[in-house]
């Protein structure tokens, strides 16, 4: 298989796991059964996964590359009488998205998420977009008894979407965001190293960047390189500015966004290595969005920080939509700046 | 039954274009009824017995189109405009995968919205003229090049299994009336009938029952039994507006049914004893039914419910004991309430 297919073979296979902030054990696990023999591999209290990559050199600066094990996803808060399950959104997610959708259990259980029939409702109701509170979801139980046979409060469930390859280079799934990135680095961690690298798999991005502040502490990086997904907003009725960034134009370089101001030579390291070496590159036209650059730039004293992103459509949905070209771009760039930021 | 279930909901058939259905409902159906066939309106037909036998001859309808989509335009970026097919459901259009069905074959795209981290007012539904929808195509000339207005679009979504005997996916809105009509076909097989017997598969039933009013044209039944979805109660509900999940075939009395077929179907019901619950409507019953029984001179007709839960949804739930008790009843009543269904 050629390095690309592999690629998205193992994207593939990382979109289809379940693993919401706090509920990151299977993707943890797939990630650490990928990971090379000579590599020293630890898992941090809070579920962080830090892999050492010894290299040719020790580096004059510390490299850490992140990218995030968790996705956005449900937790079950209550039972009801009737049998449906009350629920929470673990992480930023849009009532729109989740009504009228199936979601999937960790013990295999389906639900689905709706309300009564359109045909019930008043014209006023039509307009309104139910809110994530308001809804239930139905795994068919007939009563609260039923349903506590297979599901408990505390269970996570998650968006059921098919990974596809569709359009002319497009695919879609659930959870890329940030598989990813965490595609990327396994990718990285089969190179031959140049330079003594950390790699780490982090937890609890999607409600604050948590995992990340601990994984910072305890690597003490002096520079970071966080792998991301961002919002790309270049659909239909949105233009200029507003469309933040475009599939097809390649790595995101980002200056900033709601969680950071990067650092300005790593941004220009960023963008300049791209054009170095042939590879499209852009950067966000809005201040939005944010990461584990968040936590990691403001750790230990201050970290420095570069944000690698592959821009991706309807994010937080269970259909995130990127270009494999824009994956390629990123994955050349995160491993070209390798060498320059290790002596820089 | 969950099977042929399974295929005909997995099949495509939104109204106006319902072939891909057609011809699965036609393999089905073809077991039972050889020469049964699609005709160019989109409505499968079948026949059972002898016309010469002078028997009366009773139709098991059903509708064989979903809701969708229809494409109107495609935009300079390659997005596609749409139309809709039916009544669909506005609060959940957005991020939804859809497959849109071309002269090249299917292909995928994806709902247009705005995420959260962008996104400035969630409390809105999404009007239908707002949909784009992404097929990953740059312009509208690649995009062109498979897809052309009048296309028609699916969401997404194959059956699976609930707890017990409930089941979900898209199209249950009338794939289960069909599945109840091959399951009463199933159930009398062997068996000799009081009835000729005509199966009719309609199309267009979500646009205003159009299929109905043309196929039922060139029909000879004397009494017809329609079978539809109906809805299951949920918490967010009125009770008074609903039948009850799992609780067995809805019988209709509305004052478009015959009120004898509606009886006999009542007394079939509790003989045999097949799980039932009446759905009282104090006008027609937005059905097929209300057409095929003012068709020609009038056509003697009853109505038989499944219970379904989110109606007009890629999420619909039904209980395949309630399809099955509706197949039940039916063949309870063209074997003349002789035989065991």
């Amino acid at each position: 298989m050629s390095e690309n297919k592999e690629l998205f073979a193992l994207i593939e296979q990382l979109s289809k796991l379940c693993g919401t902030s706090g509920d990151e054990y299977d993707v943890r696990e797939f990630i650490k059964s990928r990971i090379p023999a000579e590599c020293t591999v630890t898992t941090d209290s809070i579920g962080n996964l830090i892999v050492f990559r010894k290299g040719k050199k020790t580096p004059k600066n510390k490299i850490m590359y992140c990218a995030h094990m968790d996705e956005v996803g449900f937790i079950v808060t209550d039972i009801s009488d009737d049998g449906r399950l009350r629920f929470a959104a673990v992480g930023g997610i849009s009532p729109a998205v989740v009504f009228g959708r199936r979601v999937i259990f960790a013990n295999g259980v389906t639900g689905v998420i709706a309300a009564k029939a359109l045909h019930h409702m008043s014209s006023d109701e039509e307009d309104k977009q139910p809110k994530i509170s308001d809804l239930a979801i139905d795994i068919g139980a007939e009563n609260a008894e039923e349903a506590k046979k297979y599901i408990s409060q505390g269970d996570c469930c998650y968006f059921s979407g098919e990974y596809e390859a569709f359009g002319n280079g497009f695919i879609k799934g659930k959870a890329l965001d940030d598989r990813v990135g965490c595609a990327i680095m396994l990718t990285m961690l089969g190179d031959e190293p140049e330079y003594d690298t950390y790699f780490v798999f982090t937890v609890q991005e999607e409600i604050g960047t948590r995992g990340a502040a601990c994984a910072a502490f305890s690597v003490r990086p002096d520079i970071a390189v966080v792998l991301e997904t961002t919002t790309a907003c270049d659909i239909a009725d949105t233009d200029g500015e507003k469309t933040v960034c475009k599939l097809g134009d390649g790595v995101v370089v980002s200056f900033m966004d709601r969680s950071t101001i990067y650092d300005r030579e790593l941004y220009k390291l960023g963008r300049e290595t791209a054009d170095s070496i042939g590879v499209k590159n852009q950067t966000k036209t809005l201040v939005a969005g944010g990461n584990d650059s968040g936590a990691i730039h403001k750790a230990i004293g201050g970290v420095r920080t570069m944000a690698l992103s592959v821009p991706t459509r309807y994010l937080h949905s269970p259909a995130c939509v990127m270009k494999a070209e824009d994956v390629e771009a990123t994955l050349a760039v995160a491993r070209a700046v390798l060498p320059k930021i290790a002596e820089l | 039954m969950e099977k042929m279930l399974e295929t005909l909901c997995a099949a495509s058939g939104v109204s106006g274009a319902e072939n891909n259905a057609c011809e699965a409902a036609l393999s089905l159906l073809r077991k039972y009824s050889p020469d049964a066939k699609a005709d160019k309106f989109g409505c499968v037909s079948g026949y059972i017995g002898d016309p010469d036998n002078g028997k009366p001859t009773v139709m098991l309808e059903a509708h064989i189109d979903e809701i969708g989509f229809i494409v109107t335009y495609i935009d300079d970026s390659g997005f596609l405009r749409v139309g809709n097919c039916g009544g669909t459901d506005r609060r959940l259009y957005a991020a939804q995968t859809v497959t849109i069905h071309t002269v090249n074959g299917d292909i995928k795209g994806v709902i247009c919205t705005l995420p959260p981290h962008v996104a400035s007012d969630s409390s809105k539904t999404m009007k239908t003229e707002e949909i784009a929808i992404d097929a990953g195509f740059p312009s509208r000339k690649e995009a062109e090049k498979i897809i052309s207005a009048g296309d028609r679009v699916t969401i997404d979504n194959t059956l699976a299994k609930l707890c017990g005997t409930r089941v979900t996916s898209k199209a249950l809105d009338d794939r289960a009336g069909v599945t109840a009509v091959l399951y009463a076909l199933e159930l009398i097989q062997g068996k000799t009938l009081p009835y000729n017997i005509e199966v009719l598969f309609a199309s267009q039933e979500e646009v205003r029952g159009r299929g109905a009013i043309i196929a039922a044209f060139n029909s000879s039944a004397d009494i017809a039994l329609v079978t539809d979805v109906s809805f299951a109660y949920t918490s967010d509900d009125k009770k008074q507006d609903c039948g009850t999940m799992g609780k067995g075939a809805m019988i209709g009395i509305s004052p478009v049914l015959d009120n004898e077929v509606t009886n006999e179907l009542k007394k079939l019901a509790k003989d045999k004893s097949i799980p039932y619950q009446c759905e009282v409507m104090g006008h027609d019953t937005g059905t097929d039914a209300d057409h095929i029984s003012i068709s020609h001179g009038g056509i003697r007709t009853g109505l038989i419910s499944i219970p379904i839960k989110y109606m007009h949804t890629p999420v619909e739930v039904a209980d395949t004991e309630d399809i099955k008790a509706v197949g039940r009843l039916m063949a309870a009543f063209i074997t003349g309430g002789e035989s065991d269904v």
